[in-house]
């Protein structure tokens, strides 16, 4: 298929968001950067949401493709080189035009700038990188920019990105090698996880190199904590689980490449300032190897010459932040036998091992024949989705760990009870908590209450005692939490602590936002049977 | 039972603030109210207080120093907020703040503190809403947007878009209040009071459309996944009184 340039701007975008939407990332969070005279935009680490578009998906970036010219044949993706669908590309100078013009009207956030693989990785990577460079130096753009790395680029365009990003991600597509080979026959996890090595290697020595941790920051609730996956403790236990068990599901394995950050081994600047001299150094002479895939490269498109390399990047562009709102990445689930217990196991091992920011999960939306693939018109796992999202939140804010919550023997979510009720239920030995004298870790992991009402409630009572009251104010959902928690010795009802009882109220509860969840794309009325619909096949 | 009474503005709030503390009535023999006060008690005394930047500015002061900056925080953006009582609420906050000192914002627990904390809440979700959800269109070389928000959150937006596009001219305008927003391309921003024909006359920048108009609709078109439609979970995150002025839904 041949680009056609006939085609309209709009005809392109079209085209571009409609082949980019599959991509489930769209945050504009992370990064905090004040606004410069001058130049047009700033960062707010919450991130802001611009609109929600009909499947109430929040647009915070201008998410697009600069191509969908793609040699790859992945079975599940849109743009596979098989697929007979109009191929076209953006340029650069077309995508720096929308992203400003969008950002000033205050439609947008930044830019989401992703791709088919265009010839081969280097050149798709190259084209990413020019554009970037000129949307960040012409057009003196400030603002938030989330790139994908495509895996198999060089090193050195990985590291232009990411000076010129704020956030990177390279998707995993699918937990275990297997499925991946199954799916997308071009891609493996070794060619996956290097790029993503790299990246986060790359951040933890920036961050070192302008004294920050090198770990990434993380909420003020997993700080507060102190168990929780990010933390020295959490991380050892996870290693020794996976020396004991080496065959554990989930743990993704690089092989043996010596994956590592730009600045690492010899070439590590030993003042702890790397400049301008020292990265000219490190990217022209100390790959000698990818540079001669340049070359390789070079000759292949006709020895373009308005290549961007980091030696080539401004002394301003250097001294930006490497990725400062970090990594992320994706997997599609659905399509692929894996259970819950293997996904969420995979990402709370790239959340400890890579330092990933996010992991994001998209339900599979069938848009290919194909025998290896559920058929056209099964509806996406949205409720899988849901509960995935919601462990993974129990993750990142709550300080639990995988195997709190699934094993195993229980492999998968209930369906029927959210992750948070459901350990707590398992776990009814440690429950009513007193509110006014339990530790912040045993309140945050009382149903209906985050991070938020529990701080304010570890605040407030050292001040006066708390009542349930106090409680609805402060922002706890007392429908949930009222069976796990009393109040100076006294509980909200007279429930018992008992399983079934309270599974039964909780699913109550529960129960219209799942029926919402799982039936929002059907039609507006349907027979209703008693069996299936009441759950009559009640927990426990 | 003697009743102070003053304009909506920040510096008018804080005066009155000052004003019935200086009058050492005692704290419950004395209430804060804002103008227009439609229907006066029969045992009441009304007292009328302006504006006076000297003696907002001493409040003002004292509150940071003597509470803590969260608190000021928490009083500016409940002044901002549309509950009527919001003045006298105020009040109630500063005489226990005043008592507590640092803690005051933490004690959740008191009556007058969770009503701050609720009223504060509501103008600082409603000023992030504005943030995100305000368009502006292209004039010549100004960017105008219109908002009619509840709360009055022109100023605190206005604050985020001066950060964002500090080398832009734009106007950020509230059409209910006739309150104007104006940034100037690298200055600061002011506010400004619109009179009737002039908020006629701006209306009309809202019917603007241009080449990004269209091509934001076609993106805003092309991004949403059919087989995900889900217009409840649409419309809680974006309630459809904020879609007014969004060009998407226009």
């Amino acid at each position: 298929m041949e680009i056609r340039p006939e085609l309209t701007l709009q005809e392109k975008l079209h085209i571009l968001a409609d082949a980019a939407k599959y991509d489930v990332a769209c945050t504009s969070s992370g990064a905090d950067r004040r606004g410069r005279e001058g130049y047009l935009g700033n960062s707010v680490a919450a991130g802001i949401c611009h609109s929600f578009a009909a499947d109430g998906r929040c647009i915070s970036l201008l998410k697009i493709l600069l191509t969908n010219h793609c040699i790859y044949d992945c079975k599940y993706c849109l743009n596979r080189a098989s697929n007979d669908t109009l191929r076209t590309a953006f340029t650069p100078r077309e995508v720096c035009e929308l992203t400003v013009e969008f950002y000033k009207r205050n439609y947008i956030e930044g830019l989401f700038l992703s791709s088919g693989v265009w010839k081969n990785p280097a050149y798709t990577m190259e084209r990413i990188c020019e554009t970037l460079y000129l949307l960040r130096s012409e057009y003196r753009f400030n603002g938030y920019i989330h790139v994908k790395a495509i895996p198999g680029a060089p090193d050195e365009l990985l590291a232009a990105a990411g000076y010129l990003a704020d956030r990177m991600s390279v998707n995993l597509e699918l937990p275990t090698g297997e499925s991946l080979r199954k799916l997308a026959p071009n891609k493996t996890h070794k060619a996956i996880l290097r790029p993503m090595r790299m990246v986060s290697d790359t951040i933890a020595e920036h961050r070192l190199a302008i004294g920050k941790s090198a770990q990434m920051e993380r909420s003020g609730s997993t700080r507060r904590l102190g168990g929780g996956i990010f933390s020295e403790a959490g991380r050892q236990i996870e290693e020794r689980a996976a020396r004991s068990r080496p065959d554990d599901v989930g743990l993704l394995r690089e092989g043996q490449t010596p994956a590592r950050g730009v600045f690492s081994g010899e070439s590590r600047p030993d003042d702890g300032f790397p400049r301008t001299g020292i990265l000219k150094k490190t990217w022209t002479e100390g790959h000698e190897s990818s540079d001669s895939a340049r070359r390789g490269l070079r000759s292949q498109d006709g020895g373009r010459e308005s290549f961007v390399l980091p030696a080539e990047l401004r002394r301003r562009d250097l001294q930006r932040p490497f990725v400062p709102a970090g990594q992320s990445t994706q997997m599609i689930i659905g399509a692929t036998p894996e259970t819950d217990y293997h996904l969420l196991k995979t990402t709370q091992h790239l959340y400890q091992t890579y330092d990933l920011k996010r992991v994001f999960f998209s339900a599979y939306v069938p848009l290919n024949e194909d025998s290896a693939l559920p058929a056209l018109g099964t509806p996406p796992p949205l409720l899988r989705e849901h509960r995935l999202y919601q462990a993974d939140w129990l993750l990142r804010f709550y300080g639990f760990h995988a195997d709190e919550l699934l094993s195993e023997e229980r492999p998968d979510f209930n369906e029927l009870l959210d992750p948070k009720c459901d350990w707590a239920l398992r776990h009814l030995e440690l429950f009513p908590v007193e509110i006014n004298t339990a530790d912040y870790g045993m309140i945050l992991r009382v149903p209906g209450i985050g991070p938020k009402s529990a701080l304010r409630i570890i605040q407030s009572r050292r001040h006066g005692k708390l009542d349930f009251p106090h409680l609805k104010k402060m922002g706890v959902v007392l429908k949930r939490a009222h069976y796990f928690i009393t109040c100076s010795g006294r509980m909200m009802y007279a429930t018992p602590i008992e399983e079934r009882y309270i599974a039964r109220q909780l699913i109550g509860t529960n129960e219209k936002e799942n029926w919402q969840i799982r039936h929002r794309n059907e039609g507006v009325f349907r027979q209703m049977s008693l069996f299936e619909d009441f759950q009559m096949n009640f927990y426990g | 039972m003697t009743v102070f009474t003053c304009e909506d503005t920040f510096e008018a709030m804080m005066t009155c603030v000052y004003d019935a503390w200086a009058s050492r009535l005692g704290h419950d023999n004395l209430r804060l109210q804002l103008e227009p006060v439609w229907q006066q008690g029969l045992f009441c005394d009304y007292v009328h207080v302006d504006a006076d930047f000297a003696k907002a500015a001493k409040v003002v002061r004292a509150i940071q120093r003597k509470i803590s900056y969260e608190a000021y925080r928490q009083v500016f953006l409940a002044t901002m907020s549309f509950e009527p009582d919001r003045l006298d609420a105020v009040y109630r906050f500063l005489v226990l703040g005043f008592a507590s000192g640092r803690k005051l914002t933490q004690m959740l627990s008191r009556p007058e503190v969770v009503w701050i904390f609720e009223l504060s809440r509501k103008a600082n979700t409603e000023a992030n809403y504005f943030r995100e959800f305000t368009r502006f269109s292209q004039v010549g070389s100004v960017y105008v947007a219109h908002i009619e928000p509840k709360c009055n959150v022109t100023a605190i937006s206005a604050a985020h878009f001066a950060d964002r596009m500090p080398s832009e001219y734009w106007m950020l305008i509230d059409d209910n209040r006739r309150l104007a927003a104006v940034h100037p391309k690298n200055q600061a921003f002011y506010m400004t009071r619109l009179t009737q024909e002039e908020l006629e006359q701006l209306r009309r920048t809202e019917e603007e459309e241009d080449l990004y108009t269209d091509l934001w609709r076609e993106f805003f078109e092309s991004i949403a996944i059919e087989a995900r439609r889900n217009s409840q979970c649409q419309r809680s995150n974006m309630p459809i009184w904020y879609r007014k002025h969004a060009t998407e839904f226009r």
